[in-house]
């Protein structure tokens, strides 16, 4: 069933690990990008469109260059026609003709402190001619919109294949994907249901802000240091768009502050290497929080509507969609081929879906340019297939239960992606949570005591209560990985990796899966990571990879070093007192292909005031099916962070922009979830399905943050009668549905 | 970022520095300067510290009013026995600032004077009826002014050059004084209100008599509900708790009195309609 084979009776597994990484960030060893000393290094600081969408008349750097310890100012003219992205590189370095969102870059300084560097960018004086604006999906597809990019077939578009084909020159990307017969599906429906979703713009919130060091070595080699979480992926896409050879490329990340998605794309470094250039000598940058909301890449908003053909029980028999989402002005975040973020087009998943066309449109605007947040896609389409499946259920008489065990798709059945499904439990998620939220009892309206709503003065028969569920899949990572697993003079065996840690506990993970594998302690194992030129090819932290992949790459490690190993001696001890002598060092390496998913399901209660339309989640408990646990520490963690990063985003999280400006550009404005508004979650965790990863692991990282909307919008629904059709739901919303409703 | 810090050890020594040194910025806990000076939104060059001026501390004084220096730091106010037994309210108002670790920074004449109207306690001390000192160099005694007129606009008092506040006065309350602070909150516990309601009343008889109402976070200061409080005068619950017509439509013109914005935690309708409830629902905790 997996490729790598269970190992039911590792000793260790199950028993909580101490955290590699832990360590070093409480004593403060753990090294962040930021706190790389580098002597005489500069400081940059950019010049920021104050306009959405100009033209870059003149740039006039005089007076910054006249002040003292101002050692470069660069423009779009120094940069041209250089661009960067992921994918598609259509973001040019610097604006060199125009600029097409508020707080684009067109002109960048180098200065001995960062203050002056500021103050210089400050002196640059850039005359802009003001061009049309398009702020909206409508307007930018409008017949006669303004063209973005009029020289889009002039970009680089990266890892090989074409470009996705658009049929309006505004369109970013394009994935359309049909399988089935749609149209005899919807030809023999009892019933049609189509309703049309909206979902806000979402930041990652890390916390860690982008920093970066850029210098070049006399030997021409390009040094950076960067919070990048895929350093292999970025070398490669700043060799494409510098035009230098990989080889002459070091790319060193250290810890990350937290990524959610976000730190993929950087934004610093092509700059940075200029600055470098010109002034021959290191130079820094460190992006501001209120510039990080403004100017990087937060998830596309967007709108999504969605057509379901069912039976008279409710099963599905088709579904079709149509998701436009806000790209904004560049593609550049965004790695997939068809340059829509990740699983936007994953509507329903985990449900069988004999037949389905569903099409993604990414679309270029003056806003902020949109990329990857934690399950890309995934948060939109959850948000409104799991809805609309409630919906569904609401408008038949099925209950809610009933009708996703239904629909609750089994191996060999066919997924929304056309794909045979090769997971087991969907069902047994569905019905455990069924038995851990006693669906089957009516939820009591009981006394929700004070606190539930805001304070003695909230009268108690003003509170409405109601429940939902939220039910969700998420494909196991793929991808192949390389590493290296070495027995060093200390006799310690050392996993050495090029993929930086952001959080997840990756590092610990190598440890503990090459130690179980050896039967070493884990004390005898250590993970170390190495820039680029250190360690061999790794695709880095992301898209719920790393446990299946690079786990699997620790796996062959361990085992191409016992293969060695026996060779010297029989006695392990003995053997690894030999291989240290040696320096023995194997490589470790890993493919993993298999088409595997993790399902999930989230119960919540919500109390809802109705005189207000405030309202809380009272209650939650997540049914996750994991496959084995290799740190139970940091998987519930993973889980635990899941269900507060996936409430943020439902109830309270929204980048608004506002005439191309982030008005909500702070902490003040852009709110997190805070610990007073996680309600208590409790976990179940199956275990029994074997995933591709290391001793049957699946992956926890992305799985679990986007049924949390579904779940929340169907007990708000439960409580109050009516739905609220956009996302983040918030109790203005809910006021509205209710006086909807009362009117 | 540079400026000259004078820290004076006197609340005499403060007001000669502000006397030489026009322009110079009074700072007290820093938490909101600091901020401003970040955003660059306040380029001072020169700042005055009242951290060591002696300005602190909280007394009650001979005619039973509260007194609260200017450099009390909220947390004190929130945590002083004295002030809890004065009013409750008064108490909580002050422990709904921000965090723990702001409030221990902040201080009470600071966040009179920064007259952001989505602060906490500025509601609560109109309704209570606070009057604030404000000191000046070759002033003998300082002049006394209402809160209500402390506050003239979005982040703007009527403190005039040179002049340092040096506290905050709160009358005695009348014997049966009730009061009440509530904020709404409706996105997350971390955040300034939507809107928030400041009541105070005494109760005679199951009877509401001289209600004050203020609000905060609906307007370019916090700001009194008059016409919703003579509308109040006198308004009594019945037995179970329904009202006697009048308390649901003296809420109501509650709406009129204030002058919220469309942001984003809520637009100006939405901010109307939870004034009107929160009104009444603080109004109902003092009646019950």
């Amino acid at each position: 069933m997996s490729a790598v084979e269970t190992h039911p009776a590792i000793p260790y597994l199950p028993t909580p690990e101490e955290r590699v990484e832990g360590r070093e960030k409480v004593t403060g060893h753990a090294r962040y990008a930021m706190d790389v000393p580098i002597a005489g290094a500069l400081w940059a600081a950019f010049v920021g469109s104050p306009y959405p969408h100009a033209r870059v008349v003149s740039v006039d750097a005089k007076r910054a260059l006249r002040m003292k310890g101002v050692r470069a100012v660069i423009s779009g003219k120094d940069t041209a026609p250089v661009r960067f992205g992921r994918r598609l590189q259509d973001w040019p370095i610097l604006a060199h003709d125009r600029v097409r969102f508020m707080g684009e870059r067109v002109a960048a300084v180098a200065a001995d402190t960062r203050e002056l560097a500021e103050e210089a960018a400050r002196a640059i004086e850039v005359e802009y001619e003001e061009l049309p604006p398009v702020f909206t999906l409508e307007a930018a597809l409008a017949p006669e919109a303004p063209v973005l990019h009029p020289e889009r077939a002039s970009y680089l578009y990266l890892g090989g294949g074409e470009p996705p084909k658009t049929t309006h020159p505004n369109q970013q990307g394009v994935v359309i994907h049909e399988h089935g017969d749609v149209a005899a599906g919807f030809a023999a429906a009892a019933r049609v249901f189509e309703h049309t979703f909206e979902y806000a713009r979402n930041h990652q919130g890390y916390l860690e802000p982008r920093g970066t060091i850029v210098w070049i070595e006399k030997d021409g080699v390009v040094h950076v240091v960067t919070t990048n979480k895929a350093p292999f992926t970025l070398r490669m896409q700043l060799s494409k768009a510098l035009g230098i050879p990989e080889e002459t490329i070091v790319v060193d990340a250290g810890y990350i502050g937290g990524d959610f998605g976000g730190k993929g794309l950087s934004i610093d470094e092509p700059a940075l290497y200029f600055l470098a250039k010109k002034t021959r000598r290191p130079v820094r940058s460190l992006l501001s929080l209120s510039d990080d909301f403004q100017v990087t890449n937060p998830r596309h908003p967007g709108t999504l509507r969605l057509r379901t053909a069912v039976d008279a029980e409710g099963r599905i028999l088709a579904h079709e969609a149509h998701v436009l989402l806000d790209g904004g002005a560049y593609a550049a975040g965004k790695p997939q081929a068809g340059l829509i973020p990740g699983d936007a087009g994953l509507l329903l998943a985990g449900y069988r879906v004999p037949a389905a066309r569903v099409e993604v449109v990414t679309v270029y605007t003056n806003n902020e340019p949109a990329g990857h947040v934690r399950s890309p896609g995934q948060p939109q389409s959850a948000f409104a297939a799991d809805s609309q499946i409630d919906e569904i259920a609401r408008e038949m008489g099925i209950d809610p239960l009933e009708i996703r065990l239904r629909n609750a798709i089994q191996p060999g059945e066919t997924d929304i992606t056309g794909h045979e499904w090769h997971d087991h439990l969907a069902r047994e998620v569905l019905e455990t949570l069924a038995r851990e939220m006693k669906w089957d009892r009516p939820l009591e309206q009981r006394s929700l005591g004070a606190s539930a709503l805001d304070g003695p003065a909230v009268p108690r028969s003003s509170t409405l209560v109601g429940r939902g569920i939220g039910y969700c899949a998420r494909h196991v990572g793929r991808g192949k990985t390389e590493l290296e697993v070495e027995v060093a003079e200390d006799g310690c065996v050392y996993v050495i990796t090029g993929a930086p840690d952001q959080g997840g506990g990756a590092h610990t993970m190598l440890q503990r899966v090459v130690a179980a594998e050896l039967g070493l302690p884990v004390e005898r194992v250590r993970a170390r990571r190495g820039t680029t030129a250190e360690t061999r090819h790794d695709p880095g932290v992301g898209g719920s990879r790393f446990t299946p992949v690079a786990g699997g790459a620790a796996i062959d490690g361990a085992r191409r070093l016992r293969a060695e190993l026996e060779k010297l001696s029989s006695d392990l001890d003995e053997a690894l007192r030999l291989a240290a002598e040696r320096h023995l060092r194997v490589p470790g390496m890993f493919d993993q292909t298999q088409s595997r998913y993790s399902v999930c399901a989230y119960g919540v209660t919500v109390a809802v005031d109705r005189d207000t339309g405030q309202f809380r989640v009272t209650d939650a408990v997540l049914v996750a099916d994991v496959g084995t646990v290799i740190n139970p520490v940091a998987h519930r963690g993973q889980l635990e962070g899941a269900f507060a990063f996936g409430l943020g985003q439902t109830v309270m999280e929204d980048l608004v922009i506002e005439d191309g400006r982030v008005v909500t550009a702070n902490l003040d404005g852009y709110k997190l979830p805070t610990m007073p508004d996680v309600p208590p979650l409790r976990i179940v965790l199956l275990t029994e399905d074997y995933g591709p990863g290391p001793f049957g692991a699946k992956s926890v990282g992305e799985l679990a943050n986007a049924a949390v909307g579904p779940a929340v919008a169907n007990a708000v629904r439960d409580a109050i009668g009516r739905r609220v059709w956009s996302c983040p739901i918030t109790s203005e919303k809910v006021f509205e549905a209710l006086s909807g409703a009362r009117g | 970022m540079s400026f000259e810090l004078h820290r004076p050890r006197s609340l005499d020594e403060a007001l000669t520095l502000l006397e030489k040194n026009e322009g110079a910025h009074v700072m007290a806990g820093a938490t909101a300067l600091v901020l401003l000076m970040r955003q660059g939104l306040v380029r001072p060059s020169v700042v005055v510290s009242l951290r060591d001026a002696g300005l602190g501390g909280i007394r009650a004084e001979s005619d039973g009013a509260l007194w609260l220096g200017a450099t009390t730091t909220i947390r004190e106010a929130e945590e002083s026995p004295l002030v809890r037994s004065f009013c409750p309210a008064l108490a909580e108002a002050f422990g709904h600032v921000a965090t723990v670790r702001v409030r221990d920074q902040a201080t009470v004449g600071g966040n009179l004077a920064h007259a952001d109207p989505a602060q906490d306690p500025p509601p609560m001390l109109l309704a209570l009826g606070a009057e604030v000192e404000l000191a000046k160099a070759g002033r003998k005694k300082p002049r006394r002014i209402p809160v209500e007129e402390l506050l003239v606009g979005l982040f703007e008092t009527s403190i005039e050059e040179g002049e340092i506040l040096t506290g905050v006065r709160v009358p005695p309350l009348p014997a049966g004084t009730r009061a009440t602070y509530v904020k709404f909150l409706p996105r997350t516990e971390d955040d300034y209100a939507t809107v928030s309601v400041a009541a105070v009343g005494r109760v005679t008889n199951g009877a509401l008599m001289d209600a004050r109402i203020a609000l905060g976070s609906v307007g370019p200061t916090a700001v009194r509900a008059r016409k919703t409080e003579a509308a109040l005068r006198e308004v009594a619950l019945m037995p179970g708790g329904a009202d006697n017509g009048r308390l649901t439509a003296a809420a109501a013109l509650v709406r009129d009195e204030i002058d919220p914005l469309d942001d984003i935690r809520g637009s100006a309708e939405y901010k109307r309609e939870m004034a009107r409830v929160w009104t009444e629902r603080a109004v109902r905790s003092l009646l019950s």
